[in-house]
C-alpha cells in the first residue's frame, strides 16, 4: 500500500486539528473549572458575579476597568496587593474608595489564575434578571386578584340579601292586593298584623313548634357563643412587613431560635431586632419585585443604603403586632417550656415551615395533625388547653431509677429517697407528668 | 301613617339582615370577643404590646410605637452571683474598627482606629476546656451552632448550609480553610466579619466562647480530646495575619 504525499499531509492535518481542538477544549474546560474553584475559595466570601456584597460585583470587571481608564495590568496588581495598585494607578485609587472595607491581598494568585477566575465570572448568567422576568409578573398578578376577591366577597352577599328581601316584599304586596281584589272575605282595613294573627291562630300547633325550635336554637347558639369568648384561634393580625416563615425556616432551614433568640433565656420568645434581619438581608435583597418591596422596608428600618452598600445610621422601628397574646392575669415563660420542659416550638405554634403568610394562632385541630405533638382538645391559648397539656406531658423519660434529667433531677431524687409510695403512685401511668409536680397549682400561672 | 310605618319596618328588616349577614365574615385582624378587657390588657407595658393605657383608658397617642430594639452597647446581662463568671459579664475589651460603622451599622459601639481583629490574634479563650467539662461544652456548642450558625456554615462547618444550598446566600467559607485563632473567631462572631453581621446582641460572651471551642473542633478533630492522664492533646494554632476586617 502506498500513500501519496498529498494524502499523508491531509491525514496529518486532520490529526493535528483533532489534537489541537481537543487540547483547546480540555484546556478551556480546565481553566473554567479552576476559575470556579478559585473564585469559591478566594473571592466568594466578599464578591458575587452579579450582586454587590462586601465587595463590588465582578461581572465583566476587566472591561469596566479598561473603560474606566485603568492602566493595563493594574487589575492583577490590585488582586495581588491592592495597595501597590493604588500607588501607581489613579483608577485603582478611585476603586479603593468604593467601600471602607479593604480587600485582602492575594499575592499567591498568578495572572493566569486571576484571568481564569474573571473568565468564569463573566460566563455566569444573571439570576436576578431571569427570575424577575419569570416570577415577578406572576406573583404581583396573583396578589392583586386575591385582594379584590376578598374585598368584594362580603358585598356580593349583602347585595344578594337586599335583592332577595325586596323580591319577597314585592311579591307579598302583589299577592295581598290580588287577594283584596278577588277575595271578599278580606276586610278593607285589615293590617298585616291582624292578618298574621288570624293565620297564627288557625295554625296554632305548627306555630308553637316553630317558636320552640327557634327558642332552643337561640339558647344553644348563645351558650356556644359564650364559649368562643376569649378564644383567639385563627387570629392573624396584619403586620408591617409580609413576613413569610415558610421561606425563612422552611426553604432556608433557619432555626426558630436564631431570630427568636431570647426564647432560651427569657419569658418572651423575642422578636428579631433589625440587625438580625440584616445578618442575611445585607446580601439578599429579594428575587421578585414583591419581595424587594418588603425587604426595602427592612433596609429602611436598619438604615442600610442598598445602593451605596453602607449603613447611614438613620434607623426606624418596625412595629410588629403581637400574635400570641395571653391575658394579663396569666404568667407564661418561654424559657421554662423550651429549655427545661424541652417542648418543641411546633407544639403551640404549629409547623412554621409551611406558614406562607404572616404568623397566625393555629387551631388545635391543626396542631394535633403535627407529628410528635401532644394531642389536645381545647381551643389554642385557652386555660383548658394549657392544663390539658400539663396533665399529659411527661417531664422525663427513662427507667424509674434513672428518671430525672437535668432540671428535674433533684425533685425525682427527693421523691425516690423520701416518698417512694407517692412516687410509685405518680408512676401508675408509667410517667411523671407536669401536673404531678404542681403543674395544676393555680399559683403556678396566676399570681 | 301606616304606610310610613311599613316602610320603616321593611327598612329595619333589611338593615338587620344586612348586619347579621355582614357579621358572618371573619376578620383575621380581630382577636375575637374579650370578656373583661381589664383582665386581659396589661396596664404595664408588656414585651411588644403597649396599649397606651392610662388609668383604665387606652390612649391612641401614647400607644407603643417601638418594637424589638437592640440592647444598648455595654449593657450587662445578669448571670447570677457566681464571682468566677464575672469576667463573662464585663463588656468585651476589644473595640470595633471605625469602618464597622458603615459596613456593619455599629453606630452605638465603641470604635477604634486600629484594626483590632489583628490585635485579637493572641486572645485566649477564658472558658477553659478541661477533661471534666469538655463533653458538656461541646454538647452546648453543638446546640448553639445548630441554632445560630448551621443555616449558613452547614452542619459540618463546610460552608454548605441550607441557605447556601437553596441559593439564597453565597460565599460562606469552609471552616477547615479559615485561618483564625480563637481570639479572632470571638472577634468575628462578636463584631461580624465580611458579609457576616455582629452576633453580640444574640449571644452572650460565654456562648460565643463555647461556640469558638466547637468551631475549633471542625478544624482539628483532635481538639479538646484529653489523654488518659488528663493532659491535653497538642493542637496546632493557625493565625490569620493577612485579613483585614
Amino acid at each position: 500500500m502506498k500513500i501519496s504525499n498529498n494524502q499523508m499531509f491531509k491525514n496529518f492535518n486532520k490529526w493535528c486539528f483533532g489534537i489541537l481542538s481537543t487540547m483547546l477544549f480540555v484546556g478551556s474546560f480546565n481553566s473554567n473549572a479552576q476559575g470556579e474553584a478559585l473564585f469559591k475559595a478566594k473571592c466568594a466570601s466578599c464578591h458575587q458575579p452579579h450582586k454587590n456584597g462586601t465587595g463590588p460585583k465582578l461581572f465583566q470587571v476587566r472591561t469596566k476597568w479598561a473603560d474606566g481608564g485603568a492602566k493595563e495590568g493594574s487589575i492583577y496588581q490590585w488582586v495581588n496587593n491592592w495597595q501597590t495598585a493604588v500607588a501607581t494607578d489613579p483608577y485603582a485609587q478611585t476603586v479603593s474608595t468604593w467601600s471602607p472595607t479593604a480587600m485582602q491581598a492575594f499575592p499567591e494568585l498568578k495572572k493566569e489564575d486571576i484571568d481564569a477566575i474573571l473568565t468564569w465570572v463573566d460566563e455566569q448568567p444573571d439570576p436576578a434578571a431571569a427570575n424577575a422576568d419569570a416570577t415577578g409578573a406572576m406573583s404581583t398578578e396573583a396578589i392583586g386578584e386575591e385582594g379584590v376577591e376578598e374585598d368584594s366577597n362580603t358585598w356580593v352577599w349583602v347585595m344578594l340579601a337586599i335583592i332577595f328581601i325586596t323580591i319577597i316584599m314585592a311579591v307579598g304586596g302583589v299577592r295581598r292586593q290580588l287577594k283584596i281584589v278577588t277575595d271578599e272575605n278580606v276586610k278593607q282595613g285589615e293590617t298585616y298584623t291582624d292578618e298574621f294573627r288570624s293565620w297564627a291562630w288557625k295554625n296554632k300547633k305548627s306555630v308553637m313548634i316553630g317558636c320552640l325550635v327557634i327558642f332552643i336554637s337561640l339558647c344553644v347558639s348563645g351558650i356556644l357563643g359564650l364559649s368562643t369568648i376569649g378564644v383567639v384561634e385563627e387570629y392573624q393580625p396584619s403586620q408591617p412587613i409580609a413576613f413569610p416563615h415558610a421561606i425563612h425556616t422552611g426553604t432556608n432551614g433557619i432555626d426558630c431560635k436564631y431570630c427568636h433568640n431570647s426564647v432560651t433565656k427569657s419569658k418572651s420568645a423575642g422578636l428579631p431586632t433589625v440587625n438580625v434581619c440584616m445578618n442575611c438581608h445585607k446580601q439578599i435583597n429579594g428575587r421578585t419585585p414583591a419581595q424587594q418591596e418588603q425587604i426595602a422596608k427592612v433596609y429602611e428600618a436598619a438604615g442600610w443604603d442598598a445602593g451605596g452598600m453602607k449603613y447611614t445610621g438613620k434607623t426606624k422601628e418596625i412595629v410588629w403586632n403581637k400574635v400570641h397574646v395571653l391575658p394579663d392575669h396569666v404568667y407564661f415563660n418561654h424559657s421554662q417550656h423550651v429549655v427545661v420542659g424541652g417542648v418543641d416550638c411546633k407544639q403551640c405554634h404549629g409547623d412554621m415551615t409551611k406558614q406562607v403568610e404572616t404568623a397566625q394562632v393555629k387551631t388545635v385541630a391543626e396542631l394535633n395533625k403535627i407529628e410528635g405533638n401532644v394531642v389536645l382538645t381545647r381551643p389554642t391559648l385557652t386555660m383548658g388547653w394549657c392544663i390539658e397539656c400539663h396533665g399529659e406531658k411527661e417531664i422525663t423519660t427513662g427507667s424509674i431509677d434513672t428518671k430525672g434529667d437535668g432540671y428535674y433531677n433533684e425533685i425525682h431524687k427527693r421523691l425516690l429517697n423520701n416518698d417512694k409510695k407517692l412516687y410509685s403512685k405518680y408512676l401508675d401511668d408509667g410517667k411523671v407528668t407536669v401536673k404531678e409536680l404542681g403543674g395544676w397549682e393555680c399559683a403556678k400561672c396566676h399570681y | 301613617m301606616k304606610i310610613k310605618f311599613k316602610a320603616i319596618a321593611s327598612l329595619a328588616l333589611v338593615a338587620a339582615s344586612t348586619f347579621i349577614l355582614g357579621s358572618c365574615t371573619s376578620n383575621a385582624d380581630s382577636s375575637g370577643t374579650e370578656y373583661m378587657p381589664d383582665m386581659y390588657r396589661s396596664p404595664a407595658i408588656e414585651p411588644y404590646v403597649d396599649y397606651g393605657e392610662i388609668r383604665g383608658k387606652e390612649n391612641e397617642g401614647v400607644k407603643g410605637r417601638i418594637s424589638a430594639l437592640v440592647p444598648p452597647a455595654n449593657t450587662i446581662p445578669y448571670y447570677g452571683t457566681d464571682s468566677a463568671k464575672v469576667h463573662l459579664m464585663l463588656p468585651y475589651f476589644r473595640k470595633a474598627n471605625e469602618a464597622f460603622k458603615l459596613t456593619h451599622g455599629m453606630y452605638g459601639s465603641r470604635l477604634s482606629a486600629n484594626d483590632e481583629y489583628l490585635m485579637a490574634v493572641n486572645d485566649l479563650n477564658p472558658y477553659k476546656l478541661t477533661a471534666d467539662n469538655s463533653e458538656a461544652i461541646f454538647k452546648k456548642g453543638k446546640e448553639l451552632f445548630t441554632a445560630n450558625c448551621a443555616h449558613c456554615h452547614g452542619e459540618k462547618g463546610d460552608g454548605n448550609g441550607p441557605m447556601v444550598v437553596s441559593g439564597a446566600y453565597a460565599g460562606v467559607p469552609n471552616y477547615t480553610t479559615v485561618l483564625a485563632t480563637e481570639g479572632q473567631m470571638f472577634y468575628s462572631i462578636y463584631y461580624g466579619k465580611g458579609a457576616m453581621g455582629s452576633h453580640s446582641s444574640m449571644l452572650d460572651k460565654k456562648e460565643i466562647w463555647t461556640l469558638v471551642h466547637y468551631v475549633k473542633k471542625f478544624q482539628n478533630s483532635a481538639y479538646g480530646t484529653f489523654a488518659a492522664d488528663g493532659s491535653t492533646v497538642a493542637t496546632a494554632v493557625v493565625a490569620d495575619t493577612t485579613k483585614k476586617l
